[in-house]
């Protein structure tokens, strides 16, 4: 258990600066989720903190020591790598164990470890396979279990889940928070992937080119988000989004026109005038005959539960509307949009909220 | 399916397979043929001037065991091992030592280093002969066993070093980070990791070295004299004789020459095996 600080931490590949400066503190026992698209710098910055990658500027700390120009076994860190980084010539024990073993761990305090971590990962029958033997999952707990004898302050999870199917990312995914409870540690856990980041953090840190964009719990920034950028990021299918115009309504309200002809009226935007950027999440926009916005339905995705309608108004991109799964409108239908008032989100055109549509009390 | 099974071709291509096939086979073994048969015939038919013909009779028994009474064979079989097995050892070691650090580590002058091990390899060795032997003899190593190891170790270690720095950096480098983050330290990650992931580049070098320094011919005349110091490639020649090739034994010797690389050939097959690093990352 320990509490991650960065502090103005920078890092230059030559004269490319990767990670421009970042600020966070991560609470003991948090799940810290970095997300973000590829590029931003996610992973290094996770490197950095274990130590793998050199910091060019800037503080490291866990709990409470400076650990920036320190070795990566003395952080009291243990990583779980994408691609599991197992050693094929040994035997799922071996590879478990292999650092205590090589570290001069007791024999004893090494079995007990083992035994331990094989019980909460269900491993106690493959101990004796070679990672050739196991399965895309099993491989994985392994390469947990391997993170999980160390008894790090600090477990670092680089995209593990990346590499298995989607039935199976469910399910360990519920595994990692289970045992995130179990061993009440800090996690730092990297991905692109927004529903992992969603379903398993308590805080959500979403990084763009190199710099945070927002920091908040899972439904702070699915509700409220301060910028385009992490509106968009956030959810699936992703928010919808039109280019408008603002003008003044009076008693502080706002009216939004919309791109083919209707308009809509909101309260409390930072601005009342000049161009905009309108979003709104899939599950605001209703289908209505007195609906602000007209168009024709273009494709429907039945997921059984829900169906998402592709909707063409005109604009370069058609609008994603959540609806009931016993729709009955089809490609080539017409049909009338209505947009909740209270969810929209304005963003200025240069990316930053100007009225936050959020629903939470 | 690629390439096309040949029982699948054309009937012309069939034929043309199983006709061809034969005959290059015949033609890429002829001397191989013709060493073995002449290293079985009695030296009367080579001095009737019986070539290529079938032997007379079967000199088989006599010939390989007038090799070994009428020449220092045995000796020199035992030099070639003497030179041969430390040189293997010796490149293994260092070469698979400085591929590891060409391959792992970033420091400033790492790829010079290794551009000169490549570079190293454009040398010919003819070029080296004179100074060589000139240093050799300066050093008190001429004709000594000490100078032909020390020798053939330099020369083979840099084709050896960007041979096992390429397989090196073949391997996931997150298996190194991964024990780094443990708390591994570096001789260990060598020795517990990286050493049985390139077992397979070990055996391959090690038999190419082995052929090679065996059958080395060039250094082995350059560098030596003395019967206790001169490898088999050299003293073949001891059989020519003063007046009278003995061909038929010296066909002989070099059957009984050619042997030991064959055998490290089949002792190391087994370590051949490929997909050694099955399961380490996502397959």
């Amino acid at each position: 258990m320990a509490k991650v600080e960065l502090q103005d931490v920078r890092k230059s590949f030559g004269t490319h600066e990767v990670i421009k400066g970042i600020d966070l503190e991560i609470p003991d026992g948090a799940f810290c989720v970095f997300v973000g698209p590829s590029g931003c710098g996610k992973s290094t910055l996770l490197r950095m903190i274990a130590g793998l990658e050199h910091t060019t500027a800037g503080t490291i700390m866990i709990g409470g020591k400076d650990v920036t120009i320190v070795q990566p076994a003395k952080r009291g860190v243990a990583m779980v790598f994408q691609s599991y980084a197992l050693y094929p010539n040994m035997t799922v024990a071996e590879n478990i164990t292999f650092g205590l073993r090589m570290t001069n761990q007791s024999k004893a305090t090494t079995e007990k470890k083992l035994s331990d971590a094989a019980l909460i990962l269900k491993l106690d029958r493959l101990l004796d396979r070679k990672p050739a033997q196991l399965s895309g999952g099993q491989r994985q707990r392994v390469a947990i279990g391997r993170a999980i004898v160390r008894e790090p302050g600090v477990f670092l999870f680089d995209e593990p889940l990346s590499n298995l199917d989607a039935a199976l990312r469910v399910e360990m995914r519920t595994e990692i928070s289970r045992l995130h409870a179990e061993l009440d540690s800090t996690m730092i856990y990297v991905t692109h992937d927004q529903i992992e980041a969603m379903t398993m953090a308590d805080v959500i840190v979403v990084l763009n080119a190199g710099r945070i964009e927002q920091v908040g719990s899972p439904l702070e920034l699915y509700h409220n988000p301060n910028s385009l950028f992490v509106a968009q990021f956030m959810g699936s299918p992703k928010m919808n989004t039109f280019a408008v115009e603002l003008s003044d309504y009076g008693h502080r309200k706002t009216k939004v026109d919309l791109p083919n002809g209707g308009f809509i009226v909101v309260d409390g935007s930072e601005r009342l005038s000049g161009p905009a950027v309108l979003g709104v999440r899939p599950e605001h926009i209703t289908i209505d005959t007195k609906g602000e916005l007209k168009g024709e339905v273009v494709l429907s995705e039945r997921l059984g539960p829900e169906t998402m309608l592709h909707v063409d108004v005109g604009e370069t991109e058609p609008v994603i509307v959540k609806e009931d799964g016993l729709n009955k409108l089809s490609r080539g239908d017409q049909c009338a949009l209505k947009i909740e008032a209270d969810a929209c989100h304005l963003f200025a055109s240069e990316g930053q909220t100007i009225r936050s549509g959020s629903l939470l009390d | 399916m690629f390439p096309t099974p040949i029982e699948n071709s054309s009937s012309l291509i069939r034929i043309g397979y199983k006709v061809i096939l034969p005959i290059a086979l015949f033609l890429w073994l002829l001397p191989l043929l013709g060493i073995a048969f002449t290293s079985i015939r009695p030296a009367a038919d080579l001095d009737a001037g019986n070539y290529f013909g079938w032997p007379s009779n079967f000199a088989g028994v006599e010939n390989y065991t007038s090799v070994f009474t009428r020449s220092n064979i045995g000796y020199y079989i035992l030099n070639s091992f003497k030179v041969t097995i430390p040189t293997v050892i010796g490149t293994l070691i260092l070469s698979t030592l400085a591929g590891y650090a060409l391959a792992i580590y970033n420091f400033r002058s790492n790829l010079i280093i290794f551009f000169l091990f490549v570079a190293g390899n454009f040398v010919p060795f003819q070029i080296l002969a004179i100074p060589v032997r000139d240093l050799s003899i300066d050093m008190g190593l001429y004709d000594t066993s000490i100078g032909l190891i020390m020798f053939h170790i330099a020369f083979q270690t840099g084709f050896c070093t960007l041979f096992m720095r390429n397989f090196i950096k073949a391997l996931p480098v997150v298996l190194i980070e991964s024990a780094r983050v443990e708390g591994v330290n570096d001789w260990k990650i060598f020795y517990y990791i990286v050493l049985p992931l390139v077992r397979p580049a070990i055996a391959a070098l090690a038999v190419l070295v082995f052929t090679f320094i065996w059958n080395d011919f060039f250094w082995a005349t350059i560098m030596s004299q003395s019967v206790s110091v001169r490898p088999i490639t050299a003293g073949i020649s001891e059989l020519k004789g003063q007046w009278k090739a003995a061909w038929e034994l010296i066909a002989a010797a070099s059957i009984i020459a050619a042997l030991p690389p064959v055998a490290m050939f089949f002792m190391m097959q087994k370590h051949f095996i490929a997909g050694l690093t099955l399961g380490a990352t996502k397959g």
